[in-house]
């Protein structure tokens, strides 16, 4: 089965937050929550400004799933991590613990009211049954349930942001690294999917 | 804007101003990558240098650190939770419910060896004793639901099921959130309250030289409160409950943009001084309870009876007798509410 992997490819990307506005459109995310973000470096400066989009990268070994208290996060079959919105109890242990900073919550209040975490899906819905209403409402679209891929990597206009699986996409970037005749720079891959020379965790497996 | 985020941007802008290398290191970083550009061309090493220090870049998405595209710190804590503080804590605590369960079966409640007299001295003002309960209480309600918050998912998550685990620990961190400033103010009062009868004095060093006699049943004289007592109340209220509200405040109020580091930092903070206080919490509780007869009472209704202060707090005891501090009197039993005389 495949492993559901995102990549964007620095040298491709525009900022043009077309992911990010595919993504609050696709899943309907509530106001003040952005699951995907694109981050500019050295923004402005001619020939050395480079931006990435960046997401929950659905980690092998993920940091959200081993600090979170109520045990809420679980690996589906296709290596994609979710969340349990029933469970979650907002204490933010996600958010400190996630290298991307990926999980979000609709508050800030204090007395630590933070509401439930949201991150994103690779669109691929929630525990609830597979394209019912509630799991619409909860955690947005089930696009892979549908045989389609995540809105924000279709949407890419330039084709920087990659989302599938991790086979096919990794060809596709090879395939971009042998004609521009550069090192291969897949960021996040080292920090979400482990060393090349690691053992990754099973997909599926609760770690 | 809050106006804490105002302070702090305005010491951001003022820092940035007395330290004007720090306004210009991400132009010469975006500098070194210009050049490296056409030195060796696709060559981005500067760029993945900066993305890997963790700084905050430019992004149009509004919100804490969204500029950050990737930081360590939440590996280090989780490695430190998980790994360390968690199993420590646990085990820490166990332990030492064991240690005093096989305590209290090898000497049972201890009690005193004269007759009770039937005269009784106040040893607390009700005011003392309702700051106490208001600390006790709420101490036992942050250490219960922290708890369950802390361990919860170990022991108990297998037990009772994910749902209602989930009610639960969803139950405990509004308790904890809620009881907390309740905690932190009593905190504050009962400190100022005792602390005069607790500044360390000389008798003390006899006292731990036997622990109060608590193994030898040797009798050791000391003043209003033991030398235990004493250090429960440095160590544990003062040191470890102050901490504890410290690291508490900074997780309590998320809407001041603390940064992740922050919070991370007040967590292991929190988790740590909260592990040895409930620890060594269980020893007072277990004295102030069933392990030394007549304590609960002089904390419930205030008095104790003259036997008792003097087999357990002689310096005090004569203080009193002798007229040196002044405290009510009552006849009757101390197992009862008494009025004032």
């Amino acid at each position: 089965m495949a492993r559901m992997k995102f990549l964007c490819d620095a040298e491709r990307c525009i900022e043009c937050n077309g992911c990010v506005t595919a993504c609050k459109n696709e899943n309907e995310v509530p106001w003040g929550v952005n699951r995907r973000r694109v981050v500019t470096i050295n923004d402005g400066m001619v020939g050395a400004e480079k931006s990435i989009s960046v997401a929950c990268m659905h980690c092998s070994d993920a940091p959200c799933m081993a600090v979170c208290p109520v045990d809420c996060f679980y690996r589906t079959d296709e290596g994609v991590v979710l969340h349990d919105k029933d469970l979650c109890i907002g204490c933010g242990y996600c958010f400190y613990a996630c290298p991307f900073g990926a999980p979000q919550f609709p508050q800030a209040g204090a007395f630590g009211l933070r509401g439930k975490m949201d991150k994103c899906t690779f669109c691929a819905g929630g525990p609830e049954k597979d394209l019912s209403k509630e799991e619409f409402s909860k955690y947005g679209s089930n696009r892979l349930a549908q045989g389609k891929l995540p809105a924000c990597a279709e949407m890419c206009s330039t084709k920087a942001l990659l989302g599938g699986d991790g086979d096919v996409i990794a060809d596709i970037y090879r395939q971009r690294v042998l004609k521009r005749g550069k090192g291969s720079e897949v960021w996040g891959w080292g920090t979400a999917y482990g060393k090349p020379d690691q053992k990754a965790a099973p997909a599926g497996s609760k770690s | 804007m809050k106006p804490f985020a105002v302070w702090a941007r305005s010491f951001a802008v003022a820092l940035a101003l007395i330290l004007p290398s720090t306004g210009t290191s991400v132009a010469q970083q975006g500098e070194t990558q210009q050049q490296r550009a056409q030195s060796q061309p696709g060559n981005n090493a500067p760029v993945w240098r900066d993305v890997r220090s963790g700084k905050e870049e430019y992004t149009s998405i509004k919100g804490r650190e969204t500029g950050v595209l990737v930081q360590t710190y939440g590996e280090t804590w989780r490695q430190l939770k998980n790994g360390w503080i968690t199993p420590i804590a646990g085990w820490l605590i166990a332990v030492v419910v064991v240690v005093i369960g096989a305590f209290f079966k090898w000497r049972g409640s201890i009690k005193v060896h004269g007759e009770p007299t039937g005269r009784l001295i106040e040893r607390f003002t009700p005011f003392e004793r309702y700051t106490h309960w208001v600390v006790a209480i709420s101490f036992v309600v942050l250490g219960i639901s922290g708890l369950v918050m802390m361990l919860g998912k170990y022991v108990l998550l297998p037990v009772i099921g994910y749902t209602l685990f989930a009610w639960l620990a969803q139950l405990s961190k509004h308790l904890h959130n809620f009881v907390g400033p309740v905690f932190v103010v009593s905190l504050l009062m009962f400190i100022v309250m005792f602390v005069k009868d607790n500044l360390p004095r000389l008798y003390d060093i006899k006292w731990f030289a036997n622990l109060g006699g608590m193994i030898s049943g040797e009798h050791v004289p000391s003043g209003r409160f033991n030398a235990g007592e004493k250090a429960w109340f440095w160590i544990g209220v003062v040191v470890l409950s102050l901490l504890l509200s410290a690291s508490g405040l900074v997780l309590l109020f998320p809407n001041f943009d603390q940064v992740r580091a922050v919070m991370i930092e007040a967590n292991v903070v929190h988790m740590v001084a909260g592990g040895a206080v409930i620890a060594i919490s269980l020893g007072h509780i277990y004295l102030g309870t069933i392990g030394l007869d007549g304590a609960y009472e002089a904390m419930r209704n205030g008095y104790v009876d003259e036997t008792w202060a003097r087999e357990h707090h002689e310096y005090w005891y004569d203080d009193v007798k002798s007229g040196k501090i002044k405290a009510g009197t009552a006849m009757g039993q101390p197992d009862a509410p008494q009025a004032q005389h």
